[in-house]
């Protein structure tokens, strides 16, 4: 992933839904290798119908970052430099971190983006310039051919470890 | 008849009536006024206004409102080993001044920290139940990554197969790499151990092997993980005893007959008593901790405990094939977390073998018998086999592989002995010296490598005899090279178990086809011995998998002639071929200046065929394999040669 020697670790945050169980998330911190360093999931997230109506469309953002990232990111003991999601609904837990918090695209969706890796990332709209300059550091240790969704693939199939692991207990 | 006086008071009492005439009077009716507050006004009685308070509301009614409310978010989390070093520092609460402690406070030990086409993921053992364990294997980064240069400097790209074949030991607590003979079985094995050491999941790892492959094993390591200190196990006695007990060191190499006697010894020591039957050595516990059904009692006060590995590596595991014997015994007795065996027979046809090998593993209960059904299913989860032909289009067409065998020790004083005698003549003759005899002494000294003719003791035909061991148990076929006849013929003496037929000059001509069709149709012919000489045209080896140079010839391109008698480019079938070469000997220096003039027309004429090119030695270069000198007349000593041109 990248060159040895130089330290900055990674956080990769990526949730799963469940029709009948609701969102399980999950954080998986790594060197700036790719290397497990830690990993926190929570127990599956689940709105009711009242909270479902009331929160319309604001329900999935708040569910991700709100409830889930921000729980996440406070059990750390290995505290990431940087957050990367998948999913864009997770970029409303920037105003709650002061680490910078970066959605992974396949390609370049605005002028404010940023090439790392294979991918590129883009940043909440009110921390653009602070973030992209947290980033700068990163863009020297990742490798250009570093594929960023990879960490992303290996948290869902941790997540689906643990919901087998907690349907079968 | 009186009246009554009507309303106004007037009587009339004179007329009766009897007709009553009708007719209306218009009354005047007044309504009464309803007033405003409902009074009515024909009341004529005024009412009574009694004040009385009216409640104000002061507060507002309310619904009760919904408020947001989510329940307490659970985690579950995994530090890594290599995340230990992050975490920050606990901070300690002072003790209140009026409590004493009175247990010392114990340091948490901190693991040692960083202490890496389709992506090849590690899966976590069918036996990890625990969600931690599984957890661990899931979240590693793919296998290529982990490898490609970034952490682990490889000297080669693994082949598919074989990064598959790394990813499973990683994962596997007890595994039997069964892959067929030069598919990279020693490869993978340090490999999974470089990443095993680096994920901290083992700290000393002890690799048992026969005796010749401890030269082999050196280099190996040196190729495939030079940053991990390999500790060879030899000496004498108390230098052994040190060694074994010695902390700090990560990898230990011993061959079978040392580790037995010494773990026997010790073992022995750490119970106390005299050396008799295995009976009085083998304690209630073996090497995994598993409780044997029959209790031997032992010393109350043990000695020095046994020295513990995470990982015991056996490799030509089919030596503890016999399960009561010594060897399957003492080494069962090694106390070990991990246990890995290495062999390229196909151990699946024997049974009884396999039980001792997985009793080995700890899959198998000591002294339990499983049938044929259970072997099976133990099998598809602990063994891995992969044959040349599954893995072939991973793999190219022809595999070379030097083969660095150290000389026995009769072999070793006879070859000393004999170039020590062979440079004092050479130095005698001074300038009388020519190319022959510097010839002649190479020729003898490369026979000596083969065999010593004394004694007869030979390294090389060792390990053609445990590799055609594993080939003809595969049902495969190899052709094995020499330059002189004899060697063949001595050869011959010694390979009869496998079916060996001879194909050199010596064989009359009417011989030789019925030879090669005997090669070729009969299941038992598993060995061709041919010389270098023998170079017939159309002759077509193609279904031998297996070639094997026993000693070298002077030309490269002589040796690729030979070689492609088994195998031509664009042919189907691969060969994998292996170049005997006796290290500290004359051998390894003449393959290091062929290799050095192979090196050196690849880069100035490309890859192209070198057939035609000058790649033997040259009169300079054979003086050069020695260090000649001769004395001058002034007493010194002068370098003797060619001259120069």
């Amino acid at each position: 992933m990248a060159s040895s020697g130089q330290k900055f670790h990674l956080g990769f945050l990526s949730v799963v839904e469940l029709p009948s169980a609701g969102y399980v998330g999950g954080l998986l911190v790594t060197n700036q290798l790719g290397r497990p360093l830690e990993f926190q999931c929570t127990t599956p997230v689940r709105p009711n119908r009242t909270q479902e109506i009331l929160y319309g469309p604001t329900l999935r953002p708040f569910l991700l970052a709100d409830l889930i990232g921000k729980t996440l990111f406070e059990r750390l003991t290995v505290k990431p430099t940087a957050i990367l999601v998948g999913d864009a609904d997770f970029l409303a837990l920037r105003p709650h971190l002061t680490a910078p918090v970066a959605v992974v695209c396949d390609k370049e969706s605005s002028q404010t983006s940023m090439k790392l890796g294979q991918q590129w990332l883009r940043f909440h709209d009110e921390h653009v310039d602070a973030d992209r300059a947290a980033m700068k550091e990163a863009g020297s240790i990742i490798v250009a051919d570093c594929d960023l969704r990879e960490p992303i693939d290996r948290i869902r199939e941790a997540l689906e470890e643990t919901l087998k692991a907690g349907a079968a207990a | 008849m009186s009246q009554e006086p009507g309303e106004n008071g007037a009587t009339d009492g004179t007329s009766a009536v009897t007709e009553v005439g009708v007719s209306s009077v218009p009354v005047a009716v007044a309504t009464p006024d309803i007033l405003i507050s409902g009074m009515n006004s024909a009341l004529r009685r005024l009412p009574t206004p009694e004040p009385s308070a009216a409640k104000l509301l002061d507060s507002v009614g309310y619904v009760p409102s919904w408020k947001p409310f989510w329940p307490k978010v659970r985690t579950f989390g995994l530090t890594f080993p290599a995340g230990m070093e992050f975490l920050p520092p606990k901070e300690e609460k002072p003790a209140p001044a009026d409590l004493v402690a009175i247990a010392p406070k114990q340091k948490k030990e901190v693991p040692e920290g960083e202490a890496p086409k389709k992506p090849t993921r590690i899966k976590p053992p069918a036996d990890a139940l625990s969600l931690e364990d599984r957890l661990f294997y899931v979240l590693q980064p793919p296998l290529e990554s982990w490898l490609r240069g970034q952490e682990l400097i490889m000297p080669f790209e693994p082949f598919q197969y074989q990064y598959e074949g790394i990813a499973w030991l990683f994962a596997q607590k007890c595994a039997l790499l069964a892959d067929e003979m030069g598919l990279g079985k020693t490869m993978q094995t340090i490999t999974a151990l470089r990443l095993l050491l680096r994920s901290g999941q083992v700290r000393r790892v002890l690799m048992v092997c026969p005796k010749p492959l401890i030269p082999n094993w050196q280099r190996e390591f040196k190729t495939w993980a030079e940053e991990i200190p390999v500790t060879t196990i030899e000496g004498d006695g108390p230098r052994r005893n040190m060694i074994w007990r010695m902390p700090g060191s990560f990898v230990l190499l011993a061959n079978y007959e040392l580790v037995v006697r010494d773990f026997q010894q010790m073992m022995l020591e750490n119970r106390g008593g005299t050396l008799g039957g295995k009976a009085d050595i083998v304690g209630d516990v073996d090497g995994l901790g598993r409780r044997r059904q029959v209790s031997i009692g032992g010393d109350e006060n043990p000695g020095p405990p046994l020295p513990k590995f995470d990982l015991v590596v056996l490799d030509e595991a089919q030596r503890i094939k016999n399960r009561e014997g010594l060897t399957a015994t003492i080494i069962r007795e090694i106390p070990r977390r991990r246990s890995l065996c290495l062999t390229g027979t196909p151990i699946e046809n024997r049974p009884e073998e396999m039980v001792s090998l997985f009793e080995f593993m700890g899959v198998v209960p000591p002294n339990a018998n499983p049938d044929i059904r259970q072997l099976s299913s133990l099998s598809r989860e602990y063994i891995l086999r992969r044959t040349k032909d599954l893995v072939m289009k991973d793999m190219p067409p022809r595999l070379d592989r030097d083969e660095y065998i150290e000389l026995g020790p009769a072999q070793r004083i006879a070859y000393d002995q004999a170039e020590k005698d062979g440079i004092m003549h050479l130095n005698e003759m001074g300038e009388q010296i020519n190319i022959q005899n510097v010839f002649e002494l190479v020729l003898r000294l490369k026979q000596i490598s083969n065999y010593d003719p004394l004694t007869q003791e030979s390294a090389k035909l060792e390990r053609l005899c445990a590799d055609m061991e594993e080939i003809s148990a595969s049902g495969g076929k190899a052709i094995l090279f020499s330059q002189w006849t004899k060697t063949i013929d001595w050869i011959a003496e010694r390979t009869k178990d496998y079916g060996r037929l001879v194909y050199h000059g010596g064989v009359p001509a009417k011989q030789r086809e019925p030879i090669l069709d005997k090669f070729k149709n009969d299941p038992k012919s598993h060995l061709l011995l041919m010389s270098y000489g023998t170079g017939a045209v159309g002759l077509n080896l193609q279904f031998a998998g297996y070639v094997f140079l026993f000693d070298r010839w002077w030309n490269p391109a002589v040796e690729d002639q030979a070689i492609n008698r088994a195998h031509r480019i664009g042919c189907k079938s691969q060969v994998i071929v292996s170049k005997f070469i006796c290290t500290d000997t004359i051998e390894e220096r003449i393959d290091k200046v062929l290799n050095e003039k192979r090196e050196m027309f690849r880069r100035v004429l490309g890859e192209g065929d070198n057939e035609n090119a000058q790649l033997s030695m040259n009169a300079g270069e054979i003086f050069g394999l020695f260090d000649l000198k001769a004395r001058n007349k002034a007493g010194g000593a002068k370098k003797i040669g060619p001259k120069v041109a």
